[in-house]
């Protein structure tokens, strides 16, 4: 576990960003996002419709604190728990050999392979320091 | 690990959280919540407002343009599919939903009407490649919804 304080911020503001940003490019297209989670022929069109709708929004409240440092370890929690399923839902898209785009960023979403599931096992891993992390730093 | 305290603090902050993501969400799209109840994406999430020129039409329409000669079939699914047996004449885009090479090689004429078909209802192929068609102002664009499976059930012209 990643005890350095230093450290720590630059995975706050790296996983902070990240959705941040994430979120916004898919706030701002929902229906793209909702078909996007189609693509996945995992979820009853319902489903893929209202995950597109709120999704986005966790992402952005959480990356705001995990970067602000207020509700830091329940936004983390949050966002690994986030990665974690998204990790499962990769890794059985390309075991069933759905071959699509990502749908991460809205339009500038890469495709579904093993470099996502790296990047994604990479924040997965800062998330998850970042919620193990104490909630104030030594004096 | 946090302790007891913690865990329930954290365990409300989350549920607060994603309350407001939830109450954020829904009231940022309210009206794309009610166009869905009113039906509107019940088979593709193409809003019809910005993708004017893609339609979605069924087996009845997609006959009737097949035996009047004029639209080009489009079958999306991949090359061994589409060699196992496709629509009497159908050009094959094999569209892998992000694929910005293949779209390069699109000769289609702009003057016909074009049917994009895939192998059923579930997959998404033949509504991606017809937003694509769409951003690429292909004007007649008309999604063959029941696909492969339907035409071949219906008995209907392959090859």
């Amino acid at each position: 576990m990643i005890r350095n304080k230093y450290v720590l911020f630059i995975f706050r503001l790296a996983v902070g960003g990240v959705f941040v940003w994430a979120g916004m490019m898919k706030i701002l297209d929902p229906l793209d996002f909702a078909q996007s989670i189609a693509n996945y022929r995992a979820f009853p069109r319902f489903l893929s419709f209202f995950l597109a709708l709120i999704l986005p929004w966790i992402e952005v409240f959480c990356g705001i604190f995990v970067i602000s440092g207020l509700f830091k370890r329940s936004g983390a929690l949050i966002l690994s728990v986030m990665t974690g399923c998204f990790l499962l839902l990769i890794a059985v898209t390309i075991f069933r050999g759905i071959d699509i785009d990502c749908g991460c960023f809205g339009s500038l979403s890469s495709r579904v392979d093993y470099k996502l599931i790296l990047t994604d096992l990479v924040l997965l891993f800062f998330s998850i320091n970042i919620f193990l992390s104490p909630s104030r730093s030594p004096s | 690990m946090p302790d007891k305290g913690t865990k329930r603090k954290i365990i409300k902050e989350m549920i607060l959280i994603i309350s407001v993501s939830v109450c954020v969400g829904l009231l940022a799209n309210i009206s794309l919540i009610k166009r869905y109840f009113k039906g509107e994406f019940s088979l593709s999430f193409l809003s019809a407002a910005e993708f004017p020129v893609v339609s979605y039409i069924t087996l009845a329409e997609a006959e009737s343009l097949f035996a009047q000669g004029q639209a080009v079939f489009v079958d999306t699914r991949s090359e061994e599919a589409y060699q196992e047996g496709h629509v009497v004449g159908a050009v094959n885009i094999p569209f892998e939903e992000f694929d910005p090479g293949v779209l390069k090689e699109i000769t289609l004429s702009y003057d016909n009407p074009i049917v994009v078909y895939c192998d059923g209802s579930e997959c998404q192929s033949s509504t991606n490649l017809a937003k694509h068609l769409a951003e690429r102002d292909y004007g007649d664009i008309r999604v063959f919804f029941g696909g492969w499976r339907e035409w071949v059930n219906s008995g209907l012209p392959i090859e």
